[in-house]
């Protein structure tokens, strides 16, 4: 049994379950993690969960530190399920494959083609699509960690970010109905908790026994927003990551996606947010706006139906997060993906050639919530490389929140953006390239995006080069990334969470 | 199996002292085909006239932040609206925002010019600096920038970075050539 005490009194303890039934009632007042017929996890908590208590002065910081570890928790379950997704899968290869089994179902072999061209230039458009929207919602997720980061430090100083990341199966903290969030790969299932995280309404329950704490994100932000608004507080200098600066950009060529005429299109608009340096009652309210807006959309009704149905209409204003009404919002997003499957892998099924989730076509299969004690002893060099490079990029966010001026611009610069577009990207590429077998079953390896625990003995650069070094004697693919990595600003971990 | 050794100067201004390398008659660096400033100056040293040149002399790289210095970073596919604006004109090491060299299929992704080419973006801005100091230009051995079967071929390989699939390919619905020649137009691709 693992008890953790965060740094803002949540409490948090970590026990090991077998599943029953007698223990329900009990799950229904914690966290429940995964309804599996496996051993699972049980996050209790004691922050929010007495009577929903509103955010007051005097916990408005570990309120905003929860706002902070919620967007930290959707990165990697966003990344996980991008990673999952070929997004340039073989055009020539499913075609042939819709040919050959349309052929045999009688179809003559040029109307086949025809129809073979078609559907799979959809495909094709979809996969890559699917790939765009998540990837646009992934970085806007980061854009809001440092929104909130940025009010914790106004008001109420340092935001904790190191070893944050949450162990999958994991829940939000705090939501309720508390949901399972896994690390998947790309399926309906996986869409359905997206929309559960992004939904701008409360999520039907009939199981709901308590009072919530909260029931959307942006209901809990704006509990922060009554907050700042009925208070006279006191907005600190510290450094903050803020606009201007060259630090975030609405899109790069990873949100973009080609139509069927390979015309590029673009998921993020540039009105659609940017970081906001917080210094008093209006920017604050302005980087909370931001989060609740590009999230949820402005005032959407909501899609999520009794027995987690999404309803596919047509858009409405509400659906979008930009004033221009031309970037969806992520709850909106992910709904199309849900509905653009539904309608697409319906065409496969009406041609009854045995095609019966179209996923198959390009989405990897990646276990659900991996472990690296599940990989074999050549793959643990290299996934613990990875998680050491995922956690050196919350070490050093957090360390742009104690620099200012030049030296915040290069660790952001050549720290944070080499490690996210190059060497984290790059790594998670080339680990899949690996396969491991689990439980009888053949899996694609993935990241495990787990906090990586670096010790006090070095510097954290130091302990990455030394995990590449290992890395790289037994999966030499990697070896171009050696100098990249030793070009990483050396920053130092001094996070207040005592076990890293 | 080449490992690296950690350095506690590594860090930035630092990191492992560069190998002497025999001296050499300097050349400008620059990024892509068509931007050479001075006769010679390009990768095969062959080219006659300003502009004309095959292909860059800056070292190849594929993503943002690898570029080696001053004005030896491509631009395009990330970085802000800023450093898409100056394909070629970013001020110090590792704040290019993309590839080098350039491909005639690459687009920006920000701004107002979202989804024009940045070749031709890197060509106006050399052909203005090019005014001002009084010289002529020849024209570029291609239009608008190399395209990337080209560079594929001169390089044994090539792609910048991101995920998003071929810059150029064909679902089966359209033809990759005008494609390129609505780019080339100055047309958003």
């Amino acid at each position: 049994m693992a008890d953790v005490k965060m740094s803002f009194g949540l409490s948090v303890e970590l026990k090991k379950y077998p599943l029953n039934f007698p223990i329900l009632n009990f799950l229904y007042q914690n966290l429940i993690l995964n309804l599996s017929d496996k051993p699972y996890y049980i996050m209790t908590q004691d922050f929010f969960a007495k009577g929903a208590d509103p955010v007051t002065p005097d916990n408005l910081g570990e309120a905003i530190q929860q706002a902070i570890e919620i967007e930290i928790a959707t990165i990697p379950t966003y990344l996980y399920t991008y990673y999952s997704i070929n997004r340039s899968p073989d055009q020539e290869a499913i075609k042939t494959s819709i040919i050959e089994k349309l052929v045999a179902k009688g179809r003559p072999p040029i109307e086949a083609e025809e129809e073979a061209i078609d559907l799979s230039a959809e495909l094709m458009v979809f996969a890559n699509k699917a790939g765009a929207l998540i990837m646009s919602v992934a970085i806007e997720e980061m854009l809001h960690m440092a929104l909130s980061s940025n009010l914790k430090q106004a008001l109420a100083g340092m935001p904790d970010l190191v070893g944050k990341s949450p162990v999958f199966p994991a829940t939000l903290a705090g939501h309720q109905p508390p949901f399972p969030i896994n690390l998947a790969k790309l399926s309906q299932d996986q869409l359905i908790t997206f929309l559960k995280i992004e939904s701008p309404t409360d999520l039907p329950d009939p199981r709901m026994l308590k009072t919530i704490n909260y029931t959307t994100i942006g209901k809990f932000y704006q509990m922060i927003i009554d907050c700042i608004q009925k208070n006279d507080l006191k907005y600190m200098d510290g450094p903050q990551l803020i606009e201007g600066k060259a630090f975030y950009a609405q899109n790069n060529i990873d949100t973009v996606y080609y139509d069927k005429k390979h015309r590029p299109h673009f998921t993020n608009m540039d009105d659609s947010g940017d970081l906001c340096h917080v210094h008093d009652k209006a920017s604050a309210i302005k980087a909370i706006k931001c989060i609740v807006d590009q999230g949820e959309g402005f005032d959407d009704e909501g899609l999520i139906q009794p027995g987690d149905r999404v309803n596919c209409t047509a858009l409405v204003p509400g659906d979008f997060d930009d004033p221009e009404k031309k970037e969806l919002s992520h709850f909106e997003k992910f709904v199309q993906i849900y509905c653009t499957y539904n309608s697409l892998n319906d065409r496969f099924k009406n041609l009854d050639i045995g095609v019966t989730d179209m996923y198959d076509y390009f989405v990897v299969n990646v276990a659900d919530n991996p472990k690296i004690e599940h990989y074999p002893a050549n793959v643990v060099p290299v996934a613990n490389l990875l998680n050491a490079v995922y956690t050196y990029i919350f070490v050093m966010i957090e360390d742009c929140y104690r620099q200012s001026g030049n030296t915040q611009w290069e660790i952001f610069m050549f720290g944070i953006h080499k490690s996210m577009i190059f060497i984290l990207n790059s790594i998670c590429g080339d680990i899949m390239s690996l396969k491991y077998t689990y439980e009888g079953k053949e899996y694609v390896v993935a990241p495990t995006f787990n906090d990586y625990k670096f010790d006090g003995k070095s510097r954290p650069k130091a302990q990455m080069i030394e995990l590449f070094n290992k890395a790289v004697a037994v999966f030499p693919k990697i070896q171009y990334l050696g100098q990249r990595i030793h070009d990483l600003p050396d920053v130092p971990n001094v996070s207040s969470t005592n076990s890293f | 199996m080449a490992t690296i050794k950690y350095s506690p100067e590594g860090n930035l201004c630092g990191g492992p002292k560069p190998t002497p390398t025999p001296a050499k008659v300097p050349v400008e660096l620059h990024v892509c085909m068509g931007l050479n400033a001075c006769k010679g100056h390009d990768r095969l040293g062959t080219n006659n006239c300003a502009g004309t040149g095959n292909c860059a002399t800056a070292e190849r790289h594929n993503c943002q932040t690898l570029n080696n210095c001053k004005g030896q970073g491509g631009c395009g596919l990330y970085g802000d609206i800023e450093a898409q604006s100056n394909p070629g004109n970013n001020e110090c090491a590792w704040q290019g925002s993309c590839a080098v060299p350039i491909q005639a299929e690459r687009f920006r992704t920000l701004g107002t010019e979202r989804g024009k080419s940045v070749w031709l973006q890197a060509r106006k801005l050399f052909e203005e600096r090019m005014k001002k100091a009084n010289r002529n230009v020849g024209p570029s051995p291609y239009k608008c920038g190399p395209p990337q079967a080209l560079l594929v071929r001169w390089l044994d390989g090539y792609d910048s970075c991101g995920n998003s699939g071929d810059k150029s390919c064909s679902f089966g619905f359209n033809n990759p050539e005008d494609n390129a020649k609505r780019l080339c137009e100055g047309k958003r691709e």
